[in-house]
């Protein structure tokens, strides 16, 4: 269980990551590409399943 | 800092994490592969050998006590950053300044290193035993000619350490060709790194056994670093940050094109003037700006009123306080993003003026 929790944790603050860098490119006003808005919102989903995964990994 | 550097220094921010597999001190390590990493830092600078220090002041610091004797005189140019004569002032020398050009442009000019050289040996009868250039200072953002200053001292014979603290890592370096012995980087200035302070010292190979030397009591550790150096996660964010800058300094002509263009929008605003060399050659701008310091004298907020606009507007990099002069760096940014600096100073003036 522990090396599936920790990966999945990574995951998550990875995909984050990876929003914070659209953040930092498109500032001060964050008016997004629609590329940027689908690479956004593939890393949502991205840090969303790993969420749900830690989740599962927490169920007694 | 690419985001790739930021999740490598968030997966490595445990101290000594790059010490599980050490081979003997950090720049032999294979995993993470440190030593690879560093045998293509040193190829991409053009030098022999590349180790890693804690930051550039401690690379400068290492060379100038493994080359000169306490009492000996190294030649520094006035628009050195101040750690290269703190270094120099701890390792016991005595410094002999090479001077600017003056207002406005401030430059430092290659043959003044050659009249230092000669003043030097008048003076104390033996040549100086370093001379540093600071490649790009960091209070005009002039370049300044390195490959002439390196011609004089192979004429001479005197050691040459160029601190590339604000070029390396923004734009091509090659050290050979610029006839340096010495490179001296900083890595969370301009490398794309971060995760805390670290800096590359590269050196020619007839230095390495010199400056690199172990301590006698432990044949691995070099003393210039105390036997190691940045061991954590600020070493794995410069690995990651690597790629990135080998492909961005290929940009450089862009970098340096959008600078001027920025230079050229705020001086039309009018009070406002650019110091340093013309044209510009580099990303980091110092501006002199009388007509912001008008303001200041009068509002309530003093010279604090500048930062606090500028900052209303999302936007940060001066100092709190500055109207008189200020620095910022245009790096990185896209046109539509400068764009929007200019209007924000044409606003400002507007409002205040």
């Amino acid at each position: 269980m522990g090396e599936k929790l920790v990966k999945e944790v990574f995951e998550a603050l990875f995909a984050l990551e990876d929003i914070r860098e659209i953040l930092r490119r498109t500032a001060p006003f964050h008016r997004f590409t629609d590329e940027e808005r689908a690479l956004a919102k593939a890393s949502i989903e991205r840090a969303k399943k790993a969420i749900e995964a830690i989740e599962e990994e927490l169920q007694p | 800092m690419p985001s790739d550097a930021r999740k490598v220094a968030l997966s490595y921010i445990d101290g000594y994490s790059t010490c599980d597999y050490c081979l003997g001190t950090l720049h032999m390590n294979k995993k993470p592969p440190v030593r690879k990493f560093l045998e293509s830092l040193s190829k991409f600078l053009g030098m022999d050998f590349a180790i890693l220090t804690n930051g550039c002041r401690e690379a400068k610091f290492a060379i100038m006590h493994s080359i000169a004797s306490p009492g000996d005189t190294i030649v520094i140019d006035a628009n050195k950053h101040y750690t290269s004569l703190v270094a120099a002032e701890r390792a016991g020398l005595r410094t002999y300044e090479v001077p600017t050009t003056g207002y406005p442009e401030f430059k430092v000019l290659p043959q003044a290193y050659a009249e230092a050289f000669e003043a030097i040996r008048r003076e104390t009868g033996r040549p100086p035993a370093l001379a540093l250039l600071t490649h790009v200072d960091w209070l005009y953002g002039n370049l300044s000619d390195a490959r002439a200053v390196g011609k004089i001292c192979k004429e001479y014979g005197i050691p040459f350490l160029l601190n590339t603290a604000y070029s390396s890592g923004r734009m091509p370096i090659d050290g050979k060709e610029l006839m340096a012995d010495f490179i001296t980087c900083s890595g969370h200035k301009s490398w794309a790194s971060g995760a805390g302070t670290i800096g590359i010292l590269a050196l020619s190979e007839e230095w390495i056994g010199r400056v690199l030397r172990p301590s006698r009591g432990y044949s691995l550790k070099p003393i210039e670093i105390l036997g190691c150096s940045a061991r954590g996660s600020s070493t794995l964010a410069l690995m990651a940050s690597f790629p990135h800058v080998k492909e961005r300094v290929g940009h450089w002509e862009e970098e340096v094109s959008k600078a001027r263009w920025f230079s050229e929008k705020m001086e039309s605003l009018g009070g406002i003037v650019q110091l340093g060399e013309k044209p510009h050659n580099h990303d980091l701008l110092r501006f002199e700006a009388p007509a912001l310091d008008r303001i200041a004298k009068v509002h309530p907020r003093r010279g604090f009123f500048l930062y606090e606009e500028l900052l209303k507007r999302g936007i940060v990099g001066i100092k709190p306080g500055r109207t008189r002069s200020f620095e910022l760096s245009t790096y990185g940014l896209s046109r539509d993003q400068l764009s929007y600096v200019i209007d924000a100073f044409r606003e400002i003036l507007k409002t205040y003026g």
